[in-house]
């Protein structure tokens, strides 16, 4: 059984490496697209999602003056204010754990207390703003900001405004441990990706091609069982998915300096990617028949879900019912935990995301393998 | 299902293929109806009939492909239906399915070892690349193969676990007459070797050059059964004296008193022989302008043979 299986592995291997186009979707694309982005990398146009604690309370109400730089946020227009509530003693943690669910960008604006008090007093203040670097919007999130934070502190009443408005300062903290760029935010994705069109079109094209070259048919006729056959392909499909994960990891390190952590959770996801991608392809390719339409179904698949589940720029920025179909896409827990395991060194959230892929896996893979036919009927 | 008995038991027979009242069907549609025919070892079997007779979906019931819908089979003793039989069978078939192609990529050395591995016992690649005389394509990419290049690598792959039986679904169809003519030197070579060849095809030509014992099935059902020379004998018709290129105007030339004449195709005239006839025919020519002519003696073959069975004949696609 196992030499049946390594043959499998090693004929797709082969069939692999020798086609110039498979080189390129696999490895020569992903780097492409890392360039592109990361050369380019645009700014986003959409509201942002902006936590906010205002600690500055007297007898439980905020002050006027913390009231009123709040509602100047909140009347550019440019952001989407969530209130944390001002007892909350842990508010990065609050963030990040409210934030997730809701697909919102993990950003925190800190009002501290004697906001108001310090600005008659001294005519000074401090802001503190937690912005993970990451986040492709953070550098307009940051000018809108500083933009709204000047416009408030000269329109203040006398007598703290006009004639010598008071020095309000927003300081930036590190939302995360690390310093994140958005090219250690896409790197993830673009892994994440990858095994997504690897494992989907592979298994697509190996069950819809070989079908048709009636390769099947005749390894049906041998004692090679169905199970032999799905093994060898997951096989394969984890050989590529390292091969494109080493590559990719290198190829970040050497021209944008990005450096990941590579642990258990990266490993249990390489092999929930394994099996999930390939098992979607599976369940496709069983209810397309044709290798051609079913490479056009793989793609009404992928290409959604590779723009829905944030593997190019965050769902944060995506319109509500997108955040919630987001939700429901496999890619998304790849891509979170890749990113969370990868760049952020968050082990809990990677353990979360790889179990949930882990457990996608098995349902798809199970189907896929249940609904493939492997004698002619 | 029949209640009948193999023969005999497992690997202890001389019938290789025993087939008792099969049937499948599809819904309403009936694909085989009721047949039985049995195949002995070392022997070359051909099932004729045109596309859509039942051919592919009765070997592929013998391949444990497709599960019957009535009646029985046993190959090499073993009965198609049951699953514990099943296994056993796959490790002594050998299978050439219809329309296959090896994977593209991978050398015809690598494709041979690539299926030989699915079994316990594979013969060694460069002599099944021999047999089929590739040797100088052996380290070639299967996709830069010609059409009868290709089906030579299909035929050493159904070779590879060195069955007792060899299943090929239609092996030469869509080849050009000199591919056709390679895959038959190969399927010689193989009963000059003593293998059991189960052969599908359309091609009359093929069956009558091939085969020891012929099926002809069509709309599911077996028509007629025997030897190449059986078939003909029986069902063939008589000889024919074929008069060449003589046309409308030959016709016309023919002398008094012989059987009725037909124009065929090219201006062919085909006059049906009775016994003892051709030397008092030949001689009533010779005094016409028809002397001149290409005259030729055709027997009837397998063709006839279904023409006269069925009232149509089988065109080159199959139909």
């Amino acid at each position: 059984m196992r030499s049946r299986i390594y043959t499998i592995i090693s004929g797709h291997f082969k069939s692999w490496y020798r086609s110039k186009s498979n080189i390129f979707w696999t490895i020569a694309f992903p780097l492409l697209l890392i360039v592109l982005f990361g050369a380019i990398f645009g700014s986003g146009s959409t509201k942002f999602d902006l936590y906010v604690q205002n600690k500055d309370l007297v007898q439980a109400t905020p002050t006027p003056l913390s009231q009123g730089y709040v509602s100047a946020l909140n009347n550019t227009g440019a952001f989407d204010l969530h209130m944390v509530p001002a007892e909350q003693t842990d508010p990065v943690n609050y963030v990040k754990s409210d934030a997730q669910p809701h697909n919102r960008g993990q950003r925190l604006l800190v009002v501290p207390v004697g906001f108001a008090s310090e600005l008659f007093a001294t005519k000074k203040a401090n802001i503190s703003l937690y912005i993970d670097q990451s986040d492709q919007a953070s550098q307009s999130l940051k000018g809108i900001i500083f933009a709204a934070t000047n416009s408030y502190a000269t329109h203040l009443p006398p007598p703290l405004s006009p004639s010598q408005p008071p020095d309000i300062s927003v300081q930036q903290v590190g939302l995360v441990t690390r310093n994140i760029r958005y090219i250690d935010f896409f790197i993830p994705g673009v892994i994440g990706m990858t095994l997504l069109t690897t494992g989907v079109f592979g298994a697509v094209n190996t069950n819809g091609r070989y079908r048709e070259l009636k390769i099947i048919k005749k390894l049906a006729t041998t004692p090679l069982s169905k199970i032999e056959w799905i093994l060898g392909m997951v096989g394969y499909q984890m050989i590529l998915a390292t091969i494109s994960l080493v590559v990719i990891l290198f190829f970040g390190y050497a021209i944008f300096g990005v450096t990941a952590t590579i642990d258990i959770y990266v490993v249990g996801l390489v092999v929930a990617a394994s099996l999930l991608f390939p098992g979607i392809g599976m369940v496709l390719a069983n209810f397309v028949k044709e290798a051609e339409s079913a490479d056009a179904a793989a793609n009404a698949i992928t290409f959604p879900m590779m723009f829905l589940a944030g593997t190019f720029w965050p769902r944060e920025s995506l319109p509500y019912i997108m955040k919630i179909i987001a939700n429901f896409m496999p890619l998304t827990y790849v891509n979170d935990g890749l990113r969370d395991a990868l760049i952020y060194a968050e082990p809990a959230q990677a353990l979360a995301n790889t179990l949930i892929a882990l457990g996608l896996a098995g349902f798809f893979i199970l189907l896929g393998s249940l609904l493939m036919n492997w004698k002619e009927e | 299902m029949s209640d009948n008995p193999p023969a005999s038991l497992p690997g202890q027979s001389d019938r290789v293929v025993q087939v008792d009242k099969l049937s499948k069907k599809y819904g309403d549609n009936i694909a085989v109806n009721d047949i039985s025919f049995n195949l002995t070892k070392g022997e070359v079997f051909a099932f004729l009939g045109p596309n859509g007779a039942g051919k592919t979906t009765t070997v592929e019931i013998l391949e444990c492909l497709r599960n019957p819908t009535g009646g029985q089979a046993w190959v090499l003793g073993y009965d198609v239906s049951k699953r514990s039989d099943q296994a056993e069978i796959r490790k002594r078939i050998g299978v050439l399915p219809q329309d296959f192609n090896a994977i593209d990529r991978l050398t015809v050395r690598e494709n041979i070892n690539y299926f030989g591995a699915m079994f316990k016992h594979q013969l060694d690649a460069d002599k099944l690349i021999e047999l089929v005389d590739l040797k100088d394509k052996r380290d070639e990419q299967f996709k830069k193969l010609s059409g009868g290049l290709k089906q030579r690598v299909g035929l050493a792959v159904s070779l590879v676990n060195d069955p007792d039986v060899v299943f090929l679904d239609e092996p030469t169809t869509g080849l050009d007459p000199r591919a056709r003519r390679d895959v038959w030197g190969v399927i010689e070579r193989l009963k000059s070797q003593g293998k059991t060849v189960f052969l599908t095809t359309h091609y009359m030509d093929e069956a009558e050059y091939l085969a020891d014992i012929v099926s002809i099935i069509d709309h599911g059902q077996i028509i007629a059964s025997g030897t190449p020379d059986q078939l003909i004998d029986n069902h063939g018709g008589k000889k024919t004296l074929i008069i060449r290129d003589a046309g409308e105007e030959g016709l016309k030339q023919l002398p008094p008193g012989l059987p009725k004449a037909d124009l065929r195709n090219a201006g062919d005239i085909a006059i049906p022989l009775h016994n003892g006839e051709l030397t008092n025919i030949l001689m009533s020519l010779g005094q016409t302008p028809l002397r001149d002519k290409e005259i030729e003696v055709r027997r009837p073959t397998l063709d006839d043979v279904f023409l006269n069975l069925t009232g149509r004949r089988v065109s080159e696609e199959g139909n």
